[in-house]
């Protein structure tokens, strides 16, 4: 296929057969006289660069190097130097650039084939390099080679890799009462804990912010059997029990519903647990962990999320970023995420947002009636000032505010200044509220943010404005990964 | 005849032990008077007093392995409807620490 390799005389190992990748080496601080040399010339010769023409600072060569993992260094004015902007490492010869080339030859840009044979691979035409690089399009092949790729990673790891080395997780008591459990969850700063059951001897279920939502509601609603003071003794327990039976009563959408304990073990595999978070429509997943064959003495060990994922895709693939073709294209143009109707691929959900007048009761409505995670909170311009989350909903039981406001008259403004207290060292709110990104950004660069622990969505604003475009949650970029 | 009690080579002889190393103090009395700690004081390097911060996001620094499977009750004020329980394990090469929320079941009520 690159027949014309032999020209350049400067092929990795010599030995004809395998296919090569041609490879282009660029030293871009300027120097006199360039030289690059590395594991593919056995660190012994030395193979000179030129200079680009138009740019003399910026000196480059092509060499054609087997696929697997090379390691370089520029020679420059006769002093050994790394570029620091590239991947590196310390090993036997100093500091060294690395790189890794993916086997398959068939993803290198196209004009590096046979159609060019009059050509020697010494001579770069930069119009065609500058050309690729532009194009924001999708191409499927990217896309599906990304996909698999992952999708491998994802099935060959498991949830053990998931766990810290010294983690700590809450769990609570189910006949706990429901007042002092959100409490709990409030001083701990956690947003979700798994449900006891002391008689069953087994975890059986979860206790999250949606919850504490649906009985904020319950408690607004004069018709409703909940009043403040039973709130005192209405035991999870209790909560979970009538929650079931409303939903009997109700129709029900073909058994999806979250309240079968959707959890996993230590040796499921990554892709698995991502897929259960995906179809359950949760955020977390508990990993709990049984030596017997049946489930008695159940150890929990972890709360399993799709960030936490994310950030085992991201370091796994952080050296060898080309074998991801797709994470390097705009997030603009890739389709996921909900977006306002002018700017980006409608994917069927409207983008709700509201105002910081709005009451709070229309923003727990909307949680439970659009079935979405967060609103961001815009202006009359629809610019960004903050984002309303589920989660937030936990600084409510400070100095248990929830039982002083009725819903309908709190503005979320004022729900947010609630949670907002100074000197609280609880809850999630440290001052890295809304996250946000651009149209522009890479779809690495979102990813990695995503990958922070407590960044659950990032929100798409114009450059400058602040006005509100997009949202892209975890779990967009999850069913987007895995097809 | 080779029936001596060190063997000695000229200029190489093993000096003798200076006096002061058999003139240490009898062990008193004093020490046996006091009781042994009610519990061993390595215990008080549990991982559960580390505040909760969102920074941390559920990690901890590794534990010493003598806290290890001990099982610990939260050390508030008598009149408490909630006690947290907590203990550290390992699984596989990892540690967890476990911290559950239990209520408090009040006097006469029978508790299960």
């Amino acid at each position: 296929m690159f027949g014309s390799v032999a020209d350049t005389g400067y092929e990795g190992s010599g030995i004809s057969g395998p296919i090569l990748i041609p490879k282009r080496f660029v030293w871009p601080y300027g120097g006199r006289r360039v030289f690059l040399s590395g594991s593919f010339t056995r660190w012994s010769e030395h193979i000179p660069m030129s200079p680009m023409e138009g740019c003399p600072a910026v000196f480059q060569v092509i060499c054609s190097l087997m696929p697997g993992y090379h390691q370089y260094k520029f020679n420059v004015d006769g002093e050994w130097r790394h570029d620091e902007q590239q991947p590196f490492v310390s090993g036997n010869y100093g500091v060294v650039n690395t790189i890794y080339l993916a086997r398959e030859p068939d993803i290198t840009p196209a004009m590096l084939s046979t159609e060019t044979p009059g050509r020697s691979h010494m001579e770069v035409d930069n119009d065609v390099f500058r050309h690729m690089e532009a194009s924001p399009r999708m191409l499927v092949p990217d896309l599906e080679v990304s996909r698999h790729r992952i999708s491998v990673f994802l099935s060959s790891n498991t949830a053990y890799d998931l766990l810290p080395e010294s983690g700590k997780v809450v769990a609570l008591d189910i006949n706990l009462p429901v007042k002092q459990a959100f409490h709990v969850l409030f001083e701990q700063g956690v947003s979700m804990a798994p449900l006891w059951d002391f008689c069953r001897s087994q975890f059986v279920g979860v206790l999250s912010a949606m919850d504490f939502i649906l009985i904020l509601k319950e408690l607004g609603n004069h018709g409703s059997n909940l009043t403040q003071e039973q709130l005192e003794t209405h035991t999870i327990a209790a909560w979970k029990e009538g929650k079931l039976q409303r939903c009997r009563t109700l129709e029900s959408n073909g058994g999806s519903y979250p309240w079968r304990f959707v959890h996993a073990g230590p040796h499921e595999c990554l892709k698995d647990v991502a897929l259960k978070v995906l179809q359950n429509k949760v955020s977390t997943v508990p990993i709990i962990h049984s030596s017997t064959e049946d489930g008695s003495f159940p150890q929990l060990l972890h709360l399993a999320s799709l960030s936490g994922m994310l950030k085992c895709i991201c370091r796994h693939f952080k050296h060898s970023l080309s074998s991801l073709p797709i994470l390097q294209l705009p997030i603009g143009s890739i389709p996921l995420g909900t977006w306002v109707p002018q700017v980006g691929e409608p994917n069927g959900q409207p983008l709700a947002m509201l105002r910081p007048n709005a009451s709070l009761g229309a923003a727990l409505s909307m949680f439970i009636q659009a079935e979405v995670s967060s609103i961001p909170i815009v202006d009359d311009n629809d610019s960004l000032l903050d984002v309303y989350s589920r989660s937030d909903i936990t600084a409510l039981a400070k100095d248990k505010a929830y039982a002083r406001i009725s819903l309908d008259e709190i503005s979320i403004h004022q729900a947010l200044l609630l949670g907002q207290d100074a000197n609280s060292p609880f809850g999630l709110h440290n001052g890295h509220r809304c996250h946000m990104c651009l149209r522009s950004d890479s779809l690495q660069k979102v990813m990695e943010r995503l990958a922070n622990p407590g960044v659950r969505r990032l929100v798409v604003v114009e450059a400058g404005s602040k006005r509100v475009e997009g949202i892209i949650s975890l779990s967009d970029v999850f069913r987007f990964l895995l097809g | 005849m080779h029936l001596q009690d060190e063997a000695t080579v000229m200029g190489f002889e093993v000096p003798k032990s200076p006096d002061s190393s058999y003139n240490n103090v009898y062990p008193g009395n004093e020490d046996e008077a006091r009781d042994p700690p009610m519990v061993p004081s390595h215990l008080q390097h549990t991982l559960l007093n580390y505040p909760a911060s969102i920074e941390t996001s559920g990690t901890l620094p590794l534990p010493q392995n003598v806290i290890l499977n001990h099982l610990y009750i939260e050390n508030r004020e008598s009149p408490r409807s909630v006690v947290a329980l907590g203990f550290t394990h390992r699984f596989r090469s990892k540690y967890v620490t476990v911290v559950l929320y239990k209520p408090v079941q009040r006097r006469g009520n029978t508790s299960i």
